[in-house]
């Protein structure tokens, strides 16, 4: 088990800890000054979301095989998922690629 | 690393009816029960479908009994249009659902996986019983579905909206009959999920002193992938099962489009879409085919390397195939769904994955054959029964390469040449496996041998029955005959009923051909002749317990040390030709 | 699904026994099967919720009536409750460091504050669907547009509050039975792990609910 990162310095758990928040904090102030945009708001979630996985799930301190294990596969499904959109837009416009 | 507890035997072995048989933690029982589950399931599914090929044939005859049990389905025994449809949806999510993923994956491998690996138990017993039981409380309230209400769905086992989500007013069993259907579907998911957690959890840590993951046998390696495929697949569906029990109950609109029309009134939802649930259906369909062939593919190599006597040319090639597979599974969804109004660009999209699963598969299929070829391979049920699996992969994928390509697909979608096609290559291949396993492993799971001659016997009925069935359906499909007609009466289909006669008839005979290995497994159950310990000569790890069927530790208090790699056959002995993996001492190079 | 989490570690056999070494292959992965089992669930749950915002995200992009609902009050009590719910990730940490040095009474103390700051987080949350009800939400229609809308919002956010409460029920059962002893750190460690999930799945709820549908 991953002992020496735990029982280490929690210095990187709280820098993270304000990384996420800040992250949060500037999303919403960008979605409100700027208008919501969808990959922008999407990298931000990725970030944070990188930073709890890494940090605040220890996963950064586990064998490297184990992050082989959960992360590409989780990913390679979430993202052929996205073979959907097509049919998305084609049903609101009844054509293909229409926005 | 102190608390890396990785053991199992906590539990002592029970003595009491209930603990030792019913809610037994061990995974022997465990595996016991699911075989006994697929086995009800198989037998009422295969039931139905002697009733929908009756029907078919004879649209006017009465079944009998049935009257009794659908006063509105059957009036008098006589299936009408919409029953047929009701028979054929609770055939195909029996026959998916609790045969072709419970038995050769939830059954045989929770009886042999622990064993094989060299583990006391699974990692998680508790959970292991508790995914069996959950699957058995999805298997009663989808059978509950015919005596409720106005009996079970109608939409198929693909459950497809917006016919199973607009509720009774789209037809006999759209009522409670679906909202049951959408239930044991969310309640099997958690238990598929619940299995397969154990699975991956018993192979990565419960592997015994030698066992490293390149030493496991295939159909080891068969269950651990697979496990892989429906823990990723079963979580698309459950929120898909979910949204369309919220499209039932609460009127959402997730798979309902506007303005539909059923039942001669505007349904009162809007801004949803049906393409949806394909999408999410699909998402776990596809995956869902391969965690019911590649068990089956596992056990069938397993079983012809110890029969052949010699490796496979390459057992190796034949694991990357099985990975190909399982990673090309959730590329391909899309490919059900040509002719749903998909966009043409995804078509193509997805058509290419779907040829490329034609790779893998062929590779492994081209391994058995070059491996087959100049082996002296003993013919015995099992083998005969891989080379059945192996007839049925072939003759069943072959089509597979006409409905991946979407302008052939326009002509064949929805007709017989599908269904022939999903029969045979998913289907009647899995089951073989399936009855393979079973003649092979009977001695390890009761002490004693199954009868070979009327193993033969039933593996040459089935062999030509099933053949004789679904061979018809390519021409039934290539002539026009679109699937779910309950009959055929005064259209152009008319010149095809006296194929469907055939076939019929043939159904009808395969499955009374089933009645011999039924009467094989109870007969062999109590009188076979006693089983040596290893009868096969084979030389993987389940053949080393110290009885069949094996003790409650499957070991007897001993821990087995690996020395081998799992296929040390044609090679000089003390034993004969062959080394098991715990003998220690030098083997053959791998 | 959480009445099922819950049983991981309540029903798994080897609470006590450690005698794998030796007699068995490493874990190619060198954590409790326990640990990896709550990897794997976690996945798996990701592909759920996931195949949730898929679904979301196909029914908005072909509503051609898409409501912008969300008023600044709603967006900054999302930023309230993302604080809440990040603070508890932080909190959680801090009770597995105290289960790790073997502080019982500590780690028992930071994960009852971790679970207050669930229920605090669930609180807020009911009062916001309280306020979309009040004003006319419902899961099947809305006075502002496709009737989707409260279809997906109810059911992700409906879906994820649920995983917070199976949380905040498997943190009190868990920091219980640690402090009398039943259970060991790693079950602190995994439950923490859980937390984070559900922290995680909530950082992409608010940017695809709150954000895309806030009022401009």
């Amino acid at each position: 088990m991953s002992k020496a990162s735990t029982s280490g310095s929690m210095t990187s758990t709280y820098l993270v800890y304000g990384a996420i928040l800040l992250i949060a904090i500037v999303q919403v102030i960008a979605a409100m000054a700027m208008g919501p945009s969808l990959w922008r708001m999407l990298l931000l979630a990725a970030i944070q979301a990188y930073l709890a996985v890494m940090f605040f799930m220890h996963l950064r301190d586990e064998k490297p095989t184990l992050r082989l294990a959960l992360i590409p596969g989780t990913l390679f499904v979430l993202v052929m998922m996205n073979m959907i959109w097509a049919d998305s837009f084609r049903l609101a416009v009844m054509k293909p690629f229409a926005k | 690393m102190s608390d890396m507890s990785v053991h199992a035997a906590v539990h002592g072995a029970p003595t009491s009816f209930i603990r030792k048989y019913v809610f037994s933690l061990d995974h022997k029982i465990i595996g016991l029960q699911y075989y006994a589950l697929a086995l009800v399931a198989v037998v009422t599914g295969m039931v139905l479908s002697w009733i929908m090929r009756v029907h078919l044939v004879w649209p006017n005859a009465p079944i009998p009994g049935l009257g009794a049990l659908a006063k509105v389905g059957a009036p008098g025994g006589v299936v009408t249009p919409e029953y047929y449809l009701q028979l054929m949806t609770m055939h195909g999510t029996l026959m998916v659902f609790f045969v072709l993923t419970n038995a050769p994956f939830a059954a045989f491998g929770n009886y042999f996986l622990p064993i094989q690996i060299g583990a006391e138990d699974m990692a998680f017993p508790r959970f292991n019983m508790m995914s069996f039981w959950t699957t058995f409380v999805a298997f009663c309230i989808l059978i509950s579905a015919f005596f409720v209400g106005d009996g079970p769905p109608l939409s198929g086992w693909t459950g497809y909206a917006p016919l199973s989500a607009v509720g009774k007013d789209a037809g006999p069993g759209q009522g409670i009959g679906q909202s049951l259907w959408g239930i044991s579907i969310f309640v099997f998911c958690i238990a598929s999920l619940l299995g397969s957690l154990n699975f991956i959890a018993t192979t990565l840590d419960l592997r015994t002193k030698g066992m490293t993951l390149s030493r496991m046998p295939i159909v080891t390696w068969a269950w651990f992938i697979t496990s892989c495929i429906a823990l990723l697949a079963f979580a698309v569906l459950m929120p898909a099962c979910l949204l369309l029990i919220l499209d039932r109950v609460t009127g959402t609109s997730f798979f309902i489009p506007a303005g539909l029309n059923v039942g001669d009134h505007i349904q009162p939802h809007q801004g949803g879409s049906p393409l949806l649930w394909q999408h999410l259906f699909w998402f776990f369909g596809h995956p869902e085919v391969y965690i019911a062939i590649l068990p089956a593919i596992g056990i069938v190599s397993h079983i012809l390397i110890c029969n052949m006597r010699k490796n496979m040319l390459s057992h190796r090639v034949l694991i990357y195939c099985m990975m190909a597979i399982g990673f090309l599974s959730y590329m391909v969804w899309g490919h059900h769904m040509f002719l749903s109004g998909m966009n043409p660009f995804s078509a193509l999209v997805f058509s290419f994955p779907t040829l490329m699963i034609t790779i893998p598969a062929t590779i492994m299929t081209l391994i058995w054959l070059g491996s087959l070829y100049g082996s002296n391979l003993r013919i015995n049920s099992a083998s005969l029964f891989c080379l059945g699996f192996i007839s049925m992969f072939v003759s069943g994928g072959v089509s597979g390469f006409f409905l991946a390509q979407p302008s052939i697909d326009i002509y064949l979608h929805a007709t017989y040449f599908v269904v022939g096609h999903f029969h045979m290559v998913m289907g009647v291949a899995a089951i073989m496996g399936v009855f393979a396993g079973t003649y092979f492993w009977f001695p390890k799971m009761t002490g004693r041998m199954m009868n070979e001659t009327l193993g033969r016997w039933h593996f040459f009925l089935t062999l030509i029955g099933t053949y004789a069935i679904f061979m018809p359906f390519h021409y039934l499909g290539l002539a026009g005959n679109v699937r779910r007609y309950s009959a055929f009466q005064d259209d152009f289909l008319v010149p095809l009923i006296p194929v469907h006669k055939f076939i019929t008839y043939a159904a009808l005979f395969t499955g009374a051909a089933q009645l011999i290995f039924i009467a094989n497994l109870v007969y062999s159950r109590f009188k076979g002749p006693q089983a040596s310990p290893n009868p096969w000569e084979c030389t993987s790890l389940e053949w080393s317990t110290p009885s069949s069927p094996p003790p409650f530790d499957n070991f007897g208090g001993q821990h087995p040390v690996v020395h081998h790699d799992p296929y040390q056959y044609g090679v000089k002995s003390s034993t004969g030709d062959y080394i098991m993996q715990t003998s220690p001492g030098p083997g053959a190079a791998s | 699904m959480s009445q099922a989490d819950l049983a991981i570690e309540s029903l798994s056999p080897h609470g006590a026994e450690a005698h794998g070494a030796g007699v068995m292959e490493e874990s190619p992965f060198a954590i409790p099967s326990s640990k990896l089992v709550m990897w794997l669930f976690i996945i798996s749950d990701a592909c759920t919720f996931g195949a949730m915002l898929f679904a979301y995200g196909f029914i908005r992009n072909s509503a051609a009536d898409w409501p912008q609902v969300f008023e600044s009050a709603s967006i900054w009590n999302s930023l309230l409750m993302t604080f809440i719910l990040v603070s508890t990730s932080l909190t959680v940490l801090f009770a597995v460091k105290a289960a790790q040095s073997e502080d019982r009474a500590g780690a028992f103390r930071w994960t009852m504050v971790t679970a207050a700051g669930g229920i605090l987080f669930t609180l807020l949350h009911i009062r916001e669907w309280l306020s979309l009800i009040g004003q006319g939400a419902r899961l099947f229609q809305n006075p502002w547009g496709s009737p989707m809308f409260g279809a997906a919002f109810f059911s992700i956010t409906g879906l994820h509050m649920a995983h917070v409460v199976g949380g905040v029920v498997a943190l009190i059962v868990v920091g219980l039975s640690y402090r009398s002893g039943r259970y060991a750190a790693r079950h602190i460690e995994i439950w923490a792990l859980y937390w984070h999930f559900v922290d995680l799945v909530w950082m992409f709820v608010v940017p695809l609910i709150y954000l895309l549908n806030m009022k401009r």
